[in-house]
């Protein structure tokens, strides 16, 4: 039996020393490894929601409130002129209209719902939504605000520069009209034949009726007009500037703010999560340490005699050290299988609690109050869709932000469990470490005095 | 065989110093026990300690077998408490979660021995002292004092030292059972020609050595 072999028998001398030892060091580790989980979930949260928003700049017209209406569209041309600024790399500009039931053949698609119900009284015609775009394939934006992008499930898209009487449909919307490609409907009195069905991932989304910009403009007589555009970045370190230069140059008339703004802002609260975080598994591993140390010191100190016993029959100090970094190393082994499994089973609610009591969050559905002049459309189950081109502010826009951010995912890959086993390793030695340099400092003539 | 030659140690203490050991000499023949006697304080341990090397002395030579030890380095001294001497204490001093068998088989571990060989020799020595095989895989918890001492000699015998150093290993017996005990000693010191150290407050026990010291003060002296 060597010295490794004694130290890990050591470990179990006091059955009720090593379940206190063990219970504390697992609840420490368990808490290390939540943190470190819930820290790896955060920020692959805040690096995912800074991928997915971007570069892009909204341009709306000022007070214009999406599909709610306000203010008075942009002139085209004006936007247009966006693309000679530096660093402007695309522009997609829209024109959102609503067709009441008197010119168009079409019926909405979705439930009125029971929030719908409460807010619109019953009966009542949800408008049909068309999205005049110059850049068919994303003008729906997508990402953190819901839905992805429309993409053609069956049938083509039409060309950006096109003019023809055509649309692409919502699945939701073309289900609901029974129409498929080739279809006809009539918008504006006029016959628009279906080119294309897309689905944009949510039920609002999949809704509305997309055809080209110069299309709609014509049919709605607002030629030269567009409710909103959005300006692509080239990259994401000049979006600051590019939004300031866009503003001017637009003066009053637009609103203009840049998705990384408003992203930077709701990050806030996330990274403030991953401060605590950090602090955390700090604290839960200093104290994992410390606890060690004082029960290795408890535990040299109780075996003095029996050091010194050791030594005056012929063990080496370093031989002794080893029994001794053996029983901490067995300690942190059975705290860290018991705590890692812990940690894992806690670390998605931890990290959410976390979220959320951050302030992270606000209900996805809280808007649908404020939106009065479009009862039922959000409520019917909705959860932060924005209308394309519209001007994502403020419940509209956090509203969509805050249940996507408390969507945390959290994951246990080798990278979180080698950290795990870093953590413990350094625990060990340190608890070893006390141990080790009284082991040293035992005089094992002090074997031969009486107790 | 074992000689001494001015052998000093004193501690310091904040009360002044204490000259433990002062200027002790003196020789052993081969198969020799020998008893040291004298009052509490009087340096017995601190003697034994000494030529175990547990204790590093101030000044004067320690020779086994004509190997000077006094000026062994650490490593060197480890080696020498490996495998040239074997202690026996007052308290016995046994590991507690060891079991008898395991106890014996720790200085083989330490004197480097084949694994293969170790229980067969720690058994043999085992049976030796007569402790029987139904309790070698006892724990020292569940042997009786005489037992357990018995099993601390034949820890201190198992590697075949030259030196057996012996600090009152009868205090914590009764008589009957002591005597047994030092009737061990003193075949180990017969048979196998090494040297016995007994330090003993029991003059009984005393007189069934070979030679008697006495020591005072530190300072040593033979009685006729
Ligand atoms: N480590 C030490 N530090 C200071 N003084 C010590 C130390 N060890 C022993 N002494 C002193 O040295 C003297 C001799 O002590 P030692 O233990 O050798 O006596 P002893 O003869 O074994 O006594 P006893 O019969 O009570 O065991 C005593 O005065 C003791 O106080
Ligand atoms: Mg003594």
């Amino acid at each position: 039996m060597g010295s490794i072999k004694r130290g890990v028998r050591n470990t179990f001398r006091n059955t009720i020393r090593t379940v206190a030892v063990v219970t504390i060091l697992a609840v420490a580790i368990a808490l290390s490894i939540s943190m470190l989980i819930a820290r790896g979930a955060v920020s692959a949260k805040i690096a995912s929601v800074r991928d997915s928003t971007g570069t892009t700049i909204t341009v709306s017209p000022k007070g214009f409130f999406g599909f709610q209406g306000g203010g008075s569209p942009l002139s085209a041309s004006t936007v247009t002129s966006l693309l000679s600024l530096p660093h402007v790399a695309a522009l997609q500009e829209t024109l959102n209209q609503e067709l009441s039931s008197a010119n168009t053949s079409l019926i909405a698609a979705t439930p009125t719902g029971q929030l719908g119900q409460q807010f619109g009284g019953g009966a009542f015609t949800r408008p049909i939504r068309v999205v005049g775009t110059n850049s068919p394939g994303t003008a729906l934006v997508g990402g953190a605000f819901g839905g992805g992008t429309e993409k053609i499930v069956t049938g083509t898209s039409f060309s950006s520069t096109s003019d023809a009487d055509v649309a692409i449909l919502g699945t939701n919307l073309a289900s609901a009209n029974q129409l498929v490609v080739g279809s006809t409907f009539t918008a504006w009195s006029t016959n628009v034949t279906v080119i294309g069905i897309y689905s944009a991932g949510s039920t609002f989304a999949d809704n509305n009726v997309v055809m080209p910009l110069t299309t709609v403009q014509r049919l709605s007589n607002q030629a030269g007009e567009i409710t909103g555009a959005t300006v692509t970045v080239d990259t994401l370190s000049h979006v600051a500037a590019t939004t300031t230069l866009i503003s001017q140059k637009l003066g009053s008339a637009a609103d203009v703010t840049s998705t990384a703004q408003a992203t930077q802002s709701s990050l806030a609260p996330l990274d403030s999560v991953q401060t605590i975080s950090t602090y955390t598994l700090v604290g839960a591993v200093v104290g994992a340490g410390i606890i060690l140390l004082l029960s290795m010191l408890m535990i040299v100190r109780e075996r003095r005699r029996e050091i010194g016993v050791l030594k005056a029959i012929g063990a080496s100090t370093g031989s002794i050290i080893r029994q001794f970094i053996a029983e901490s190393t067995t300690f942190t082994v059975l705290g860290s299988v018991v705590g890692v499994g812990v940690g894992v089973l806690l670390s998605s609610p931890i990290a959410s609690a976390l979220v959320s009591a951050s302030g992270g969050s606000s209900p996805g559905g809280g808007f649908v109050r404020r939106g009065g002049g479009f009862p039922g459309g959000f409520a019917g189950g909705g959860n932060g869709f924005t209308p394309p081109g519209g001007v994502p502010t403020g419940p509209f826009r956090f509203g969509g932000f805050g249940r996507t951010l408390t969507q945390l995912h959290t994951s246990v890959g080798w990278g979180t469990l080698s950290a795990a086993f870093a953590i413990a390793i350094l625990v060990a030695v340190v608890g070893a470490s006390v141990a080790v340099a009284s082991v040293v400092r035992v005089r094992p003539a002090e074997v031969l005095r009486s107790e | 065989m074992l000689t001494v030659t001015s052998l000093n140690k004193t501690f310091r203490t904040p009360a002044g110093d204490v000259a433990a050991v002062s200027d002790v000499s003196f020789s052993t023949k081969p198969g020799e026990m020998i008893a040291i006697v004298g009052a509490s304080g009087s340096g017995k341990s601190t003697l034994l300690s000494l030529l175990g090397l547990l204790e590093t002395p101030d000044k004067g030579s320690i020779k086994v077998d004509d190997v000077e030890l006094a000026g062994l380095d650490a490593k060197g001294r480890t080696a020498y408490r490996a495998r040239k001497v074997g202690f026996v204490f007052q308290q016995f001093n046994l590991i507690p979660n060891l079991s008898a068998l395991e106890n014996v088989m720790l200085p083989l571990e330490f004197a480097r021995w084949s694994v293969s060989d170790r229980e067969i020799r720690a058994r043999e020595v085992l049976n030796t002292v007569g402790l029987g095989d139904d309790k070698v895989l006892r724990r020292p918890a569940r042997l009786s004092g005489g037992e357990q001492q018995r099993v601390a000699i034949a820890r201190a015998l198992v590697t075949d030292p030259e030196l057996i150093l012996a600090d009152e290993p009868t205090g914590n017996l009764d008589r009957k059972t002591g005597e047994r005990i030092i009737a061990l000693l003193r075949e180990a010191a017969g048979q196998e020609k090494r040297t016995v150290v007994v330090v003993t407050h029991d003059e009984k026990i005393a007189k069934a050595a070979d030679r008697r010291l006495e020591i005072e003060d530190g300072v040593l002296r033979e009685i006729a």
